[in-house]
């Protein structure tokens, strides 16, 4: 099975993903239920640009995270004085699958937020609810199944992110080697049969994130059908 | 008292309308797209570019000259709208209680009021549309609301519906006490609840004055030609199961024969409606005549509605006029004319029991 190095390896891709989902989920909420209300000009730009590390190589985007956290830069310098190393580090890692997941969650909970009535929202209003209250007790619970779907999508790609994260953390055993890098590495270096076992445990670990989300999904919509 | 003085932009025309609403029922009435929904939408709040101002009671919710604009979750507004608008992700009883205030005591109370019990676990998808429109009248009571802004609570329902709705929001208007603003186009139903009838055309303010003053503006006639009725409440005296028939009492003291309903307790509180054109006008006392009911009325004035005449007729014991509808022919051959005594007849079947 799984070589004690490998089990590292699994366990820090799934604390990368999770951490990089965590922490883009209220960020994209907040970019896509400004997308579904907005109706002003510049809309299809904003929308366009949100959605730009979708489409763009994610060498791309690696490299040019590399270039706004490295030490040479006014944030990486700023960041750096202040004790806090980027590049080339698990936040690195975390920086980069947070980046390359975050257009997903966006798509997918701006099209739910869309499919809920404005009117629905305005009676909550009027019912004693603020904007945010409003939120969290019409907007949020009529959107969840396109949250979570959204959701498990950024999750599931944080967990197989490799351009952009080879770019800005680098492939260095321990420190930030994920899945999807540990496959590549065995791979150049001949060991295929490693490879092709770790490349099962990522099949796995997707199937595993899918399925759950269809039965929690199923579970709780019967619910609120009862 | 509700003042008003606002314009609202719209697609369009912009919505301008000054009034003052004296009365605990205020309908307010026009053909589609006149402005109704708008003015709504503006009082309670959701239209956040309405300018001028709007003043219910002692609460000001819109001054834009002192640049007060309130928003909605602090105007306690009670917001029916046509389509009821429940939240699908919530049970009746999640939606009553939505925007409840205080202890509860209210929730309960409206539950009651609108006999919501046997709904309360069920999802607004199971819900038929008049159990909609209770349920979205309890959320909005459970609020404690200032005014009732009720966008045609009727109007989606069928007939039958209807009737067990309308004595729910006649309970509301007589046991809450809360001023109720109440979008219809039904005439029968503006002259049974409302004390105050606001007639909009084309996003502007057409008349405004109480019901029967109002049933030969032209706005209002259109809406009369397709049928009056007169609503009448009052409470099941007896069963007279051999002779058909069920005796009512109406509101002062009026005994009115209608057809046999034993279902109903005696003592119960009920509704009837009388069609105008079913209420036969003679100007001499009819001795012999099959029908059960027969009342001596004066004639207080003649409205032109459409190509019918409306008479508004004063009993002397009813608390207001019924209306009867004639034919400028019938007016002529019986020379009817205001302050003229007339007797009339309605058969126990043309009376329906709500």
């Amino acid at each position: 099975m799984l070589s004690r190095d490998e089990a590292g390896v699994v366990l820090f891709t799934l604390e990368v993903a999770a951490l990089a989902t965590v922490l883009i989920f209220p960020l994209a909420l907040a970019a896509a239920l400004g997308l579904a209300r907005y109706r002003g000009p510049g809309k299809g730009a904003l929308e366009t640009l949100l959605s730009l590390p979708l489409i763009l190589p994610p060498t791309a985007v690696g490299l040019l995270l590399l270039e706004a956290f490295s030490r040479r830069s006014a944030l990486g310098g700023w960041l750096a004085a202040r004790g806090l190393e980027v590049v080339f580090t698990w936040k690195a890692v975390v920086l980069a699958t947070g980046v390359m997941s975050f257009p997903l969650l966006v798509r997918s909970a701006r099209t739910a937020f869309e499919d809920v009535d404005p009117r629905l929202v305005g009676l909550a209003r009027t019912l004693g609810c603020g904007a945010v209250a409003a939120f969290f007790r019409v907007t949020l619970p009529l959107a969840w199944r396109g949250v979570l779907a959204g959701t498990v999508l950024a999750f599931a790609r944080a967990l197989g992110e490799f351009g952009a994260t080879v770019m800005v953390a680098g492939n260095i055993p321990g420190r930030t080697r994920t899945l999807a890098l540990a496959i590549f590495h065995d791979s150049q270096v001949g060991r295929d049969d490693r490879a092709v076992v770790l490349a099962a445990v990522t099949v796995a670990l997707a199937f595993a994130a899918l399925w759950t989300t269809e039965l929690l999904s199923r579970r709780l919509g019967r619910r609120s059908e009862e | 008292m509700i003042d008003i003085r606002v314009e609202v932009p719209l697609a369009g025309p912009d919505l301008r309308v000054e009034a003052r609403l004296p009365a605990a029922v205020t309908a307010v009435m026009g053909p589609s797209g006149a402005g109704k929904t708008s003015l709504l939408e503006a009082i309670a709040g959701l239209r956040r570019r309405a300018r001028g101002r709007i003043v219910c009671g002692d609460a000001v919710f819109l001054d834009t000259e002192r640049g007060v604009d309130v928003a909605p979750e602090r105007r306690r507004v009670g917001y029916v709208p046509q389509d009821a608008g429940l939240f699908p992700h919530l049970t009746a009883l999640g939606n009553v209680r939505f925007g409840a205030r205080g202890d509860g005591g209210r929730v309960e109370t409206a539950i009651d009021t609108l006999d919501l019990r046997p709904l309360l676990p069920r999802h607004p998808a199971s819900l038929s549309g008049g159990e909609k429109q209770r349920v979205a009248l309890a959320r909005a009571l459970a609020t404690s609301p200032r005014i009732l802004l009720l966008d045609e609570p009727l109007a989606a329902l069928d007939v039958e519906l209807k009737e067990r709705v309308l004595p729910y929001l006649m309970r509301i208007r007589d046991e809450w006490k809360v001023p109720i603003l109440y979008v219809t186009h039904n005439v029968g139903e503006a002259l049974a609840l409302a004390g105050h009838v606001l007639l909009l055309r084309d996003r502007r303010v057409e008349a405004q004055g109480p019901p029967l003053d109002l049933l030969s503006s032209p706005g209002l006639s259109v809406e009369a030609e397709a049928g009056i009725e007169n609503l009448l409440a009052g409470r099941v005296l007896a069963h007279d199961a051999a002779g058909g028939v069920s005796r009512v009492e109406l509101q002062g003291g009026i005994p009115l024969s209608v057809p046999l309903a034993a279902t109903r307790a005696i003592g119960t509180p009920v509704m009837v409606a009388i069609r105008a054109e079913d209420v036969l006008v003679s100007s001499a006392p009819m001795p012999g005549l099959s029908a059960r009911n027969v009342y001596e009325a004066r004639v207080e004035a003649l409205e032109h509605t459409g190509i019918d005449v409306t008479l508004r007729c004063a009993l002397p014991a009813a608390p207001s006029p019924w209306l009867a509808r004639v034919t400028p022919a019938a007016v002529q051959a019986l020379g009817l004319k205001a302050g003229q005594p007339v007797w009339l007849a309605v058969k126990s079947h043309s009376v329906r029991l709500l």
